[in-house]
């Protein structure tokens, strides 16, 4: 029993945190059909950022908050001069935003050097709760609290407010938000910066978690996040928020008792779906092909 | 003086030319309809006002003011309302989302206009907290008109509103368009000439990426020849 | 007009062809056979990676992983048998079997479905494949890799230099036969508009499998070739940076021209061993990658159609040039 409730909370704690890379992902490929392949370039800087201003200020906050500001500079820039001069061209769009990951997860080596770093948890978020003998490690919580609350909100964004309205018809049509006098391309460089903040903010909460960082680590979990919005369905959040969860929790297990086969069975679930429902589980129809 | 004017439009789509020269305009208050046959480029003359196709060489101008070159979003802010073919219906959107939608840059009295919508449309009333997506045909167009009138009462252009409705319907929808041209103006394109000719002003007939004719829509009607060889209609 | 751009080129070729197997008979400096030989096999990988984006207009992020699968199924073999022609045989087939294989498989997956899918999907798969030798250490040694002897032919400095050249120009034909035949023609019709050669009666799954399966072959021929020429072989072959140096010397020779391909080939190779060089003196140019990388971004926005493009462009007069342009844009 113990096991599985710290499985459990392993599993969702990761798939919160690929779900904050996965959420931009998916949202900037709805409303502007651009799949950002630089999008884990984003999630490594805000990771070894945030580490960095944690070891120079020893305030989680600021690291947190540096982070997200570093992601969306670096957004903005990706946004502006990679991507904004191929709108349009979905070939050349996937090539130069692979590009723009390169130079990012190689420019973390500059920064910070080739090797990983240590990150230590923050003091009040060391230790562990314990219920009726089942320890369960407390930034774990934290980051699941995290995760939720930042769904909540996403939630409400899109839901209840005018741009998160314009977010989700631009996502269905796009031209027909343009003729309703909405400039698709400024809610489009809104999206990009949120997406940005949200892999930032995920890669700074990851680092403590992982107690670990590395150059490479943006690819990995890109690759993560790439299956997750598949699965979920491209353009849908909800879907993401979901497949986020599968993916994270049978990860943790596959990862406990056949370590070997964990990115495997990523592989399988990703290749099912490919083949029974391209669109995704929670994707519009018909926007796959 | 004419509120929009189109003037020797040009207009590329990937390789193929497909405006080649077309020059038009839409009085105040009229009706205004663009005839042709499928491929005659009467979308592509609607998309290039609105900029999503840009023309290469001519100009529009919608009061006197240049339009043609702006983007999209900008032209659509002059008070220029769009109905596109195929609806552009958002249709995870509730009707009420979908018109709060188009007084976000409405030009003018918004309130007014969309309670002026509800009285002419009063099925949009009914199904205020449906999904677009799953009103019938004839809904779906009548809520694309209204968004389109909420957003931009100066001029609508509407494409081919009678496609794939039942002929009551067509009915129903030409009358609320007919009573529309109180308070607008209207660029029409349509394939139904029984409709349309009952309440347009004015027509141009296009063929080949070029206006052939135009005039009073009462001359047309007389005009069995020209009927006969660009509309089909005996 | 076009008689002579045919021509041209073919002079060109062959001129390019008679030097370079003149080369050695009068330059004999070893390194400079080596780096030679290196282009030689990124040039195959190259034209490979060519067919599919240039060629098809489809993205694969994951090209490495075909490279991989021929350097390993031959590395291989060599640790666990004599090294013979013979084995090179077998080990270039089993990596050519597998790699069209697995091409097969990723294709009939997500080829029907919009680029994207076949784009992060080949990185995926190509990152399991990855993970896949650093874990089999059984197999692969993993991340050390091993060191395994070669035929005595290969071995020769000058021989080996000889038989990659022969490989460049005789895959450059088959290549251009390819491209060149009613199937590449599909192709190109395809890569300028799928829905016309659907409309057409072409079913384009199939013809980009053709395309797909034909990549990955080739990719795989030079990836044997690759891990002959270092008799060593580590996870690197896996990596995304060799996925890169394809999309690289594709970009920067011009896309859908394989002549470009080899071109391509042939700068970022010598770009690469003078940037090493470099960073013995100045320790910034270790992090050369990056520099590929800001590279390829510029290429990408500024000369979106690469050396060959730019070549053909000056040889337009401005007039056409200016059409052409347009054209571009419209196609874009």
């Amino acid at each position: 029993m113990e096991v599985f409730i710290n499985l459990l909370v392993n599993g969702v704690s990761t798939g919160l945190l690929i779900f904050l890379l996965a959420a931009g992902l998916t949202l900037i490929f709805g409303l502007m059909s651009v799949l950002n392949f630089a999008h884990g370039g984003l999630f490594v800087w805000g990771a070894f950022s945030g580490a960095w201003i944690f070891k120079e200020t020893n305030s989680f906050l600021l690291a947190v908050v540096g982070a997200i500001v570093i992601g969306m500079a670096l957004g903005w820039v990706l946004e502006r001069f990679l991507i904004r001069p191929v709108y349009g061209n979905h070939v050349r769009q996937l090539l130069i935003t692979l590009g723009g990951m390169l130079v990012l997860s190689e420019s973390i080596k500059i920064f910070w050097g080739p090797n990983p770093i240590r990150v230590n948890l923050p003091g009040w978020l060391e230790g562990s709760y314990q219920f009726d003998g089942i320890i369960i490690i407390k930034y774990r919580v934290f980051v699941i609290v995290v995760g939720l609350l930042l769904y909540l909100a996403l939630w409400l964004l899109l839901s209840r407010t005018q741009i998160g309205l314009m977010i989700r018809a631009g996502v269905m049509d796009k031209e027909m938000v343009q003729a309703l006098g909405i400039n698709v391309k400024g809610l489009f460089t809104f999206v990009f910066l949120l997406g940005a903040a949200l892999a930032a903010l995920g890669g700074a909460l990851l680092a403590p978690y992982s107690g670990v960082v590395f150059a490479e680590m943006g690819m990995q979990y890109a690759i993560l996040a790439f299956i997750v919005v598949i699965i979920g369905g491209m353009g849908s959040l909800q879907g993401s928020a979901l497949a986020s969860l599968i993916v994270g929790v049978a990860g943790a297990f596959m990862a406990y008792y056949i370590p070997d086969l964990s990115l495997a069975l990523n592989m399988l679930l990703l290749a099912m779906v490919l083949l029974v429902k391209p669109t995704g589980l929670m994707g519009e129809k018909g926007s796959a092909v | 003086m004419s509120l929009l004017k189109l003037d020797n439009l040009e207009t590329y789509l990937g390789q193929y030319h497909i405006l080649q020269g077309v020059s038009m305009s839409v009085e105040e208050g009229s009706i205004t309809v663009l005839f042709g046959r499928n491929g005659a480029g009467k979308t592509t003359t609607l998309r290039s006002i609105m900029g999503f196709n840009p023309s290469t060489t001519g100009s529009v101008h919608y009061h006197n003011q240049r339009i043609s070159g702006i983007s999209t979003h900008l032209i659509s802010r002059k008070g220029i309302g769009y109905v596109p073919e195929n609806q552009g219906i958002f249709s995870a959107l509730t009707v009420e989302e979908t018109l709060n939608l188009a007084k976000a840059k409405s030009t003018g009295e918004s309130e007014e206009k969309m309670e002026w919508m509800l009285e002419l449309f009063p099925d949009l009333k009914k199904f205020w907290r449906k999904k677009s997506g799953l009103l019938s045909g004839g809904q779906k167009q009548m809520l694309a008109i209204a968004r389109a009138y909420i957003n931009g009462d100066g001029l609508l252009l509407i494409d081919e509103p009678s496609k794939g409705l039942s002929p009551i319907m067509v009915e129903k929808l030409m009358e609320s368009i007919l009573k529309m041209k109180e308070k607008t103006t209207i660029l029409l394109v349509e394939q139904n000439f029984l409709m349309a000719s009952e309440i347009g002003d004015y027509f141009y007939i296009m063929d080949d990426g070029k206006i052939v004719h135009e005039g009073l829509m009462q001359v047309l009607k007389e005009d069995k020849e020209t009927c006969q060889k660009y509309l089909g209609i005996a | 007009m076009r008689g002579l751009f045919h021509k041209v080129p073919l002079y060109w070729g062959l001129a390019i062809l008679l030097f370079m197997l003149l080369f050695p008979l009068v330059n004999d400096s070893r390194s400079m056979l080596i780096l030679l030989t290196q282009i030689f096999i990124f040039a195959i990988f190259a034209m490979s990676f060519d067919i599919l984006l240039g060629y098809t207009g489809i993205v694969s992020f994951g090209h490495c992983m075909f490279f991989g699968i021929g350097a390993y199924s031959t590395a291989i073999i060599f640790n666990h048998l004599e090294a013979t022609l013979l084995h090179f045989m077998i080990g270039l087939a089993i990596g050519i079997i597998l790699s069209a294989l697995v091409s097969y498989i990723i294709g009939l997956l997500s080829l029907r479905l919009k680029s994207h899918f076949y784009a992060m999907l080949t990185l995926a798969v190509s990152q399991l494949f990855l993970v896949l030798a650093e874990k089999w250490r059984g197999l692969t040694h993993g991340g050390d890799g091993f060191t395994f002897s070669v035929p005595d032919v290969f071995k020769d400095r000058t021989s080996f230099y000889y038989i990659t050249l022969i490989s460049v120009a005789v895959v450059f034909i088959l290549l251009k036969l390819f491209t060149e035949s009613s199937t590449g023609k599909v192709l190109k019709a395809i890569s300028q508009n799928e829905y016309r050669a659907e409309a057409l009666g072409y079913k384009s799954l199939h013809y980009k499998l053709i395309a797909s399966v034909t990549a990955g072959v080739a990719a795989s021929f030079s990836g044997a070739l690759y891990a002959v020429s270092l008799r060593f072989i580590n996870t690197n072959v896996f990596s995304i940076e060799v996925t890169l140096d394809a999309l690289l010397m594709t970009m920067i020779g011009g896309l859908g021209t394989l002549a470009g391909a080899i071109a391509g080939a042939g700068i970022i190779e010598f770009l690469r061993h003078y940037l090493s060089e470099l960073a013995m003196t100045y320790p910034i140019f270790e992090r050369w990658t990056i520099i590929l990388g800001f590279l390829y971004i510029v290429v990408l926005l500024g000369f979106p159609s690469g050396l060959a493009g730019f070549i053909k462009q000056l040889t337009l007069r401005s007039g056409r040039k200016e059409k052409q342009e347009k054209k571009l844009e419209n196609v874009a």
